[in-house]
């Protein structure tokens, strides 16, 4: 009887060790779990930081020449003697200008495929379409470079361009923009190469979240009479504005910085002109036909054009980012 | 009393007018028919509740009756259904100014993504161009129709969403009888709601059917015979049992509205 007690305790204390020795185990696999999570999220950091050092590092000879010059100066001689002059107000200009043109053309059209996929297109056309826009993203930018080179700029300066110089002709203001003469490469060709190049992602963003709309809201705007307009402008955008942000911000990111497709079509001009029918440049557009031939003063100039796009690009991404939390604030008030 | 019965369905009972008179409809989700050669009528300013297990096409019919089956192809419904005398189903038909006419409340709150005021104001523009002051009583009139006025004038620029479930739910009461139709329908409108909730609505139904002609579709039998005046049994599609609500809990005519009510199956 006692054996028979004695023995259930041994067994029961044989089974509660096993089971610490298991738990300890598994503790020093979480820490290590822990661990390789923390290190790989401090890499980032890490990265970012050594990125940012070295472009400082690399930027620095420039800065101390130009200082705050270099951001207003349009004149880009690097070959001026004595010194090299060299001012970054053209490609920053032209990035800047580039990528809003081509905002304003993806946003609008990018939005409307949306809506058009989410709640007009019959079922049969809409995987096809889906498919053609998500195919458009898979394009290598270099090959866009090539078919804006080769084929949309001429198309433009051949048609496109003269119509709407010839229409703006007697406009104030707005023939200044428009102004010929028309031109193979320019500022414009390189906004609708950017804008298709961006839609793919405004679009399928936006699908995305139009898709998280539940039906029965939409079923409920439509229940007091909306139109489909009135569903998609009151009720669909409102309820994924957040997401929908989102993804034209990342969309500007990626034109900001684009590079290879805008090089090929900008015509590389460092002059600023009021005509978007005229040549151009980008930062990223002259950092990529100048590097290789550049060196000392001049290189240096080319990487501080590259630290101001990282920081117009970082100032870009956190403007995006206040203005989501304001809305959101002012939603949920 | 028996009230009346599907073969004749547009009987004038007690004197009371039809609103919809819904004929012979059928229904198909594609190939799949839901609802058989449906005919019952709806009477003005009274409540008709539909009950029959899930999936006996109650709430079907009552999408029928605001063509909100039109948002998906394949849907499609055959028959006649008169709105004061005009066929609801005829493609002719203008669905905006229908949905006007007839509104509707779901199962769960829909509240619109913006303040509790434009929650209301929304509709009542689309419709009409109002002065910010007319606007502004409409709203509260709208609120007040719907027993929120008291809860939530001090916040109306608060987000609709923000509202608790019953609360939402009976703003989105308000938002439909803000744009004035003439039949609301309630799409088991208290399923998601708790008791206290719930009684504030069903109270606020009873209010309604005297401007209103009112069909709600519920799950709940107790909650069927305390609202409405008449009842509609359905079951696979079909329409089983019609007839006055008191009569119909107390002595209903068929088996299976027997064995239904007294929770035998379903």
């Amino acid at each position: 009887m006692t054996d028979a007690i004695l023995e259930a305790h041994v067994t029961e204390g044989a089974l509660l060790a096993t089971r610490r020795r298991t738990l300890v185990s598994l503790r020093r696999g979480d820490r290590a779990f822990f661990w390789a999570t923390r290190l790989s999220a401090y890499a980032v950091l890490l990265i970012l930081g050594g990125i940012i050092l070295s472009l400082l590092s690399g930027a620095w000879p420039a800065m101390k020449v130009y200082g705050f010059e270099f951001l207003v100066t349009q004149r880009w001689a690097p070959n001026a003697m004595p010194e090299p002059i060299l001012g970054g107000l053209g490609p920053i200009y032209g990035t800047l200008v580039s990528s809003l043109i081509a905002m304003a053309i993806a946003v609008p059209v990018g939005l409307g495929i949306a809506v058009f996929l989410t709640e007009i297109c019959p079922p049969r056309l809409r995987q096809p379409i889906a498919t053609a826009v998500e195919l458009l993203a898979g394009i290598p930018s270099i090959i866009y470079g090539m078919w804006g080179f080769f084929y949309l700029g001429p198309f433009l300066a051949e048609y496109f361009q003269p119509a709407v110089i010839g229409l703006f002709a007697n406009v104030p203001v707005l023939n200044e923009i428009f102004k010929g003469p028309s031109s193979n490469l320019s500022l414009f060709n390189a906004s609708l190469v950017l804008a298709i190049m961006i839609l793919p992602f405004v679009t399928s963003v936006a699908r995305d979240v139009f898709m998280t709309v539940p039906p029965v809201l939409k079923e409920a705007a439509y229940g007091i009479g909306c139109t489909t307009w009135e569903v998609v402008r009151n009720v669909v955008i409102p309820y994924t504005r957040v997401g929908v942000i989102g993804g034209v911000m990342l969309a500007l990111g990626r034109a900001l910085g684009e590079t290879m497709a805008v090089t090929f079509v900008i015509g590389n001009s460092f002059r600023i002109s009021q005509s978007i029918f005229a040549p151009s440049t980008t930062i990223s557009a002259a950092i990529a036909s100048e590097f290789a031939e550049s060196s000392d003063l001049h290189q240096s100039a080319l990487i501080l054009l590259g630290f101001l796009l990282f920081v117009l690009t970082f100032c870009v991404l956190a403007l995006a980012r206040l203005m989501l939390m304001r809305l959101e604030k002012r939603a949920g008030k | 009393m028996s009230l009346v019965m599907h073969e004749n369905p547009a009987a004038h009972a007690h004197g009371r007018r039809v609103k919809i008179d819904v004929r012979n409809v059928d229904f198909y989700y594609g190939d799949n028919r839901a609802l058989k050669s449906i005919t019952l009528p709806l009477f003005a300013n009274s409540v008709t509740a539909f009950i029959g297990p899930s999936g006996c096409g109650k709430s079907t019919l009552l999408r029928v009756l605001n063509r909100m089956y039109d948002l998906y192809p394949g849907q499609r419904a055959t028959g006649e259904a008169l709105l004061d005398g005009r066929n609801i189903l005829d493609p002719a038909v203008d669905v905006n100014f229908l949905r006007s006419r007839v509104g509707m409340v779901f199962q769960k709150p829909t509240p619109f993504p913006m303040s509790i005021y434009e929650n209301i104001a929304f509709g009542i523009r689309l419709y009409e161009k109002l002065p910010r002051s007319e606007l502004d009583a409409r709203v509260e009139e709208a609120l007040r129709g719907a027993a929120l006025w008291e809860e939530v004038k001090d916040k109306l620029d608060a987000s609709g969403q923000s509202l608790s479930g019953g609360q939402q739910q009976r703003l989105c009461i308000a938002r439909t009888v803000a744009i004035r139709p003439e039949v609301i329908l309630f799409d088991e409108p208290c399923s998601a709601l708790d008791p206290i909730s719930t009684a504030k609505v069903e109270e606020l139904i009873e209010e309604l059917q005297e401007d209103f002609t009112i069909a709600i579709v519920t799950h709940n039998m107790q909650q069927a015979a305390r609202v409405s005046d008449t009842t509609a049994f359905m079951y696979l599609g079909e329409l089983v049992e019609f007839g006055e609500t008191q009569r119909m809990f107390a002595a209903p005519e068929n088996k299976r509205t027997q064995d239904y009510i007294t929770g035998r199956f379903g």
